[in-house]
């Protein structure tokens, strides 16, 4: 361990690291709201009672869970500019290169894969949650709204939450796969100064020490979330 | 599942190959990995330097053409030239038959010996052969010989190489039933387990060692055996262009021999590699 190379400025790699870090964080998080929204999105086409929206949520959970992620980083990267350039020239005549940002290409792949996991998550908290409860509700004359916010909302976020501290924790973790396009985070950040000043050791502990960092950090958060979740609920 | 990925790859590749690519060339996009010391690495102010950054900001004066450098993992590298990521790589790729098959190649602009490399106190530590360096392209009776005396003193052991490299290629075509290769994604890897001792030998470019024993990292570690070149090592590094861009190739081939004619490319590879590892007429 060299540790004159994790120096701040032009010297060392310090900050080069740390601005890897806050790129993690910036693309798991965009990815992780992406995630939830598209997990809200198709947990509620599976519990649909038209066959055909339950067909097209099984279809999306079946092979974005089925195939690794990073073929899907693969299929985007690859395929996304290309698709973005064939609909320019066919439908605008446009011949020139575009391509998706790098930090957008990272963020619907990421967010694509931890959308298919909240699906199964948030889907399972909403059966989780007792029809009883919703008759109950019902009987007493609350509206579709109130049920939706007083009722359903409540539980289903206690039931889902130690799912999705789960599911942020991948998609944290999943970030580091994305460094094969180059978007310069921890991962990419510490094979670059490894490769450029062969300390491998020094930078790849150094990033384990970064995501340990993020993750136990996080995963305090959720925690209180939960407990804030729960403060309703007594345990015997 | 696997009908799908078909169709997926199938729709790809011909959405690549109705691209058009427009032959003007005054900007041109140049991929590089970025993590390969010294050919092409990023100092600590995260800046990409290196042999082949200095080479390229000469040819495109030269091809008076703006160039955009852009860094890109080596997994990868080729197909996102393919997919237009940009327009050529320079990234100390070898030239061989593999890749002329997806892309084309500029003319080379280094070329370095492969060597073998051991720990000093390894008994293998003493191994040399009739010959210091041989082309695998056309062998004579001598470099056979070496050959033989290769395979025979590597019998056995665990040979540990960068993955998808010219390097493995030799390994699993010339030792491939008389050793264990291990394969890794960075060199970095594979010196971590050559100190460890998990690995008997490893097997890089000269251009590679050379820096590397030059620091204190390459302590206990030394190079025996020949110098090898051609046959599977190929013809030397050039820039990798796509099949349907010859007229690029074309232009970096004409720009190369301009900078070796004028002794531009030696004098960069004495500077960053500590020998001429360029190429000759």
């Amino acid at each position: 361990m060299d540790f004159s190379l994790l120096g701040f400025g032009d010297d060392g790699w310090g900050d080069e690291m740390l601005r890897g870090a806050v790129m993690t964080m910036a693309v798991a998080i965009c990815s992780y709201l992406l995630g939830i929204v598209v997990g809200v999105l198709f947990a509620s086409l599976k519990l649909s009672r038209l066959v055909v929206l339950r067909y097209v949520a099984d279809f999306y959970t079946t092979i974005v869970r089925g195939i690794p992620e990073l073929l899907v980083i693969y299929l985007v990267f690859f395929g996304g500019g290309a698709l973005l350039r064939t609909i320019a020239s066919g439908l605008f005549g446009y011949d020139g290169y575009i391509d998706l940002p790098l930090f957008i290409t990272g963020m619907l792949c990421i967010g694509l894969s931890a959308g298919a996991f909240s699906t199964e998550v948030i889907r399972g908290a909403v059966l989780a949650v007792p029809a009883g409860q919703i008759e109950a509700a019902k009987a007493i004359g609350m509206s579709t709204a109130k049920r939706f916010w007083r009722v359903l909302v409540p539980q289903v976020a206690r039931f889902a939450l130690p799912g999705l501290g789960n599911v942020w924790q991948l998609t944290l973790k999943e970030t580091s796969l994305i460094s094969v396009i180059g978007l310069v985070e921890i991962m990419r950040s510490a094979a670059v100064a490894s490769g450029s000043t062969k300390e491998p050791f020094t930078f790849y502990l150094l990033a384990a020490f970064l995501y340990l960092g993020l993750t136990s950090i996080s995963n305090r958060g959720f925690l209180r979330a939960e407990a804030w979740a729960s403060k309703g609920v007594r345990y015997s | 599942m696997k009908k799908l990925s078909l169709v997926l790859m199938t729709l790809m590749a011909t959405m690549f190959a109705g691209q058009s690519f427009a032959g003007d060339w005054s900007k041109i996009r140049i991929a590089t990995e970025g993590a390969y010391a010294p050919w092409n690495f990023t100092d600590s102010s995260g800046k990409l330097v290196g042999f082949e950054l200095d080479l390229a900001a000469d040819l495109c004066k030269r091809m008076n053409a703006e160039c955009e450098i852009v860094g890109q993992a080596w997994d990868g590298i080729i197909p996102a030239l393919q997919a237009g990521k940009y327009d050529a790589i320079m990234a100390g790729m070898s030239i061989t038959d593999k890749r002329k098959k997806v892309i084309t190649f500029s003319r080379d602009y280094a070329a370095t010996p492969a060597r073998f490399v051991v720990s000093d106190k390894s008994a293998m530590a003493s191994f040399k052969t009739g010959v210091d360096a041989m082309n695998l392209t056309e062998v004579d009776a001598k470099e056979k010989a070496a050959i033989d005396d290769i395979v025979a003193t590597f019998k056995g052991k665990t040979v540990g190489v960068q993955t998808a490299t010219t390097h493995e290629n030799f390994l699993r075509e010339y030792l491939g039933n008389d050793v264990t290769i291990r394969t890794y994604d960075t060199q970095e890897n594979l010196d971590l387990d050559l100190q460890a001792g998990r690995v008997d030998t490893a097997l890089a470019s000269m251009s590679y060692w050379v820096p590397l024993f030059e620091s204190d990292k390459g302590k206990g570690m030394m190079m025996v055996g020949p110098g090898m070149t051609g046959g599977p090592f190929g013809s030397g590094v050039g820039v990798g262009i796509r099949q349907k861009n010859q007229d690029l190739a074309d232009m970096f081939s004409k720009a190369i021999d301009g900078a070796i004619a004028d002794g531009t490319i030696s004098k960069l590879a004495i500077k960053w590699f500590g020998f001429d590892a360029s190429s000759k007429q």
